[in-house]
């Protein structure tokens, strides 16, 4: 018989550190600054932790370090996943398989990075990641992220007709929820001749379509429903978790343009949660450059493909919207923890705790990992706010 | 790190980079089911078989997206900012797509033009594969 998972993972706190351009401290002091901030936020003495879970890109302190650190005595539960983006929401989803079979009992997951400071992705200051294209691209000159999404978004855009202005939509809308979070790193307001005269990075990707390089972390803390129930916050059932992927240049599966792994994913995770687009209230969707936004609303079943920029345009997206997207500006305005923070920012909603920028009633949040472009593969998770 | 990244074949790769070098685009067919892969590796991702030899292909394809880079991402191409990379569809099988570039760094590449493959002789050896549009009749 398959095994449910369906509401029996909580997550019972969340804790970030500062959002910055330069942390000065360590990535283990990161990780140990945000993982006591979500004991502290869930009132769990320390002692009590049992299983911690990263994923890095050659980026981090390794988490059985961090485990040390903290003084867990008797880690039942470890995990050091290599990948990005795409693998931030399987560590959750993992955690939450761990609490629910009884292998521990509460599984502190975390990302800590000075993405800004230390390890810019594809930046001039390491060399590229390795992987088994990288042969082929790196002497091109082809070796980072915005290249990347924007080959995909230049065939999107051809094929679905989606313009600069589409794309600034996506920007503009986060940066007005920005202006409503005090963590944000960018609150000022974005007009549209903003978004045109910021320089252009790689074409069709200007400035202000790519997301903010930070130093950071944030944690998460997971443990079965009934000891989130005896802890300080109410608890946010993980109502399902999925994760997958496969399409990529190297798998001779090229997906359509424009369309992600996400979407091969994408029915398995609703089928499991027995909920549908239509049932989420809030949505934070992994905004790495905001073409990627537009295509998992397509491929999430929000909208029809090729639809995304027009129903970002209409505004649906924004606060007040009928879907309100990165409530806390995303990794465009808030910030850029790898996922993470899209995490944290659904937990708010669902408590209630999201001030200025709550989606009134909020039951049901969605949080996207990176759809799959770059490393392959994809994540995702759907919150149940209680 | 100044020099520019040169290919780097490992033992799956070399037949690959050794086409490069004799003026070829090779690519692995599977004996199993005669379909193309790409980037090398040992096993079929259609029928699984581990028989394979490499065949020398039309190089022929179609551009499929493009990308202009503007930021020096890597200090070694700083000089060539802006240049465009494309992504190039094979006419052997539409799943397979090559990321490169047009042998004129002048040319401005478009979605659906018609390339054939050259061998460009890098900064270093092994040379690069590049591309030239073909003429329309």
């Amino acid at each position: 018989m398959a095994f449910d998972l369906a509401d029996r993972g909580a997550i019972a706190g969340v804790g970030y550190t500062e959002f910055s351009k330069n942390s000065g401290v360590s990535t283990l002091t990161l990780a140990l600054r945000a993982i006591m901030a979500a004991l502290d936020d869930a009132g769990l003495p320390p002692n009590r932790l049992d299983g911690i879970a990263t994923h890095r890109v050659g980026d981090s302190i390794p988490s059985a370090v961090v485990a040390q650190a903290v003084g867990i005595r008797d880690l039942s539960y470890f995990v050091d996943q290599f990948g990005g983006g795409g693998s931030s929401h399987a560590v959750v989803g993992q955690a939450a398989l761990a609490v629910a079979s009884g292998v521990a009992d509460y599984v502190v997951c975390y990302r800590a990075i000075n993405a800004r400071s230390e390890f810019r992705m594809g930046g001039t200051a390491r060399p590229a990641v390795d992987s088994v294209e990288t042969q082929y691209q790196a002497p091109y000159g082809y070796v980072a992220p915005p290249q990347q999404y924007a080959m995909v978004a230049q065939a999107y855009m051809h094929r679905y007709g989606i313009t600069p202005r589409h794309l600034a939509a996506v920007a503009m809308t986060q940066r007005r929820h920005a202006e409503k979070n005090a963590r944000a790193l960018m609150r000022a307001p974005m007009s549209y001749d903003d978004y045109l005269a910021s320089r252009m990075v790689a074409d069709p990707f200007r400035l202000l379509d790519c997301c903010l390089e930070t130093d950071g972390a944030v944690a998460i803390l997971v443990c079965s429903p009934e000891r989130a129930r005896d802890l300080r916050q109410p608890p946010v059932l993980v109502r399902a978790a999925a994760w997958g992927g496969g399409q990529t240049l190297f798998s001779n599966r090229q997906p359509p343009p424009g369309t992600s792994s996400a979407a091969v994913m994408v029915p398995r995770l609703y089928k499991k949660a027995g909920l549908g687009p239509a049932d989420v209230d809030v949505a934070m969707i992994y905004d790495c450059f905001t073409a990627a936004v537009l295509i998992q609303l397509e491929d999430y079943g929000f909208c029809a493909k090729g639809e995304g920029g027009d129903f970002v345009l209409s505004g649906a997206t924004a606060l007040g919207g009928s879907l309100p997207v990165n409530t806390h500006g995303g990794f465009l305005s808030e910030g850029y923890v790898h996922g993470w923070n899209h995490i944290a920012e659904a937990v708010q909603q669902l408590r209630g705790a999201a001030g200025d920028r709550q989606v009134p009633g909020a039951k049901i949040a969605l949080s996207t990992g990176a759809p799959g472009y770059v490393g392959g593969v994809t994540s995702a998770l759907l919150l149940r706010g209680t | 790190m100044k020099e520019k990244p040169l290919p780097v074949p490992d033992r799956d790769s070399a037949p690959f980079w050794e086409g490069v070098r004799a003026g070829e685009l090779r690519l692995q067919r599977c004996n199993g089911c005669g379909s193309y892969r790409w980037p090398a590796r040992a096993i079929c991702n259609h029928c699984h078989s581990f028989d394979t030899d490499w065949l020398a292909v039309s190089a022929r394809g179609t551009v499929t997206s493009w990308v202009r880079t503007h930021q020096a991402f890597m200090r070694a191409f700083q000089d060539e900012i802006p240049y465009a990379v494309i992504q190039v569809q094979l006419d052997e099988q539409d799943d397979i797509q090559m990321i490169g570039r047009l042998a004129d760094p002048g040319l401005e590449p478009t979605i659906g033009m018609r390339v054939r493959a050259d061998f460009a002789p890098a900064d270093g050896d092994p040379p690069l594969v590049v591309w030239h549009p073909i003429e329309q009749l």
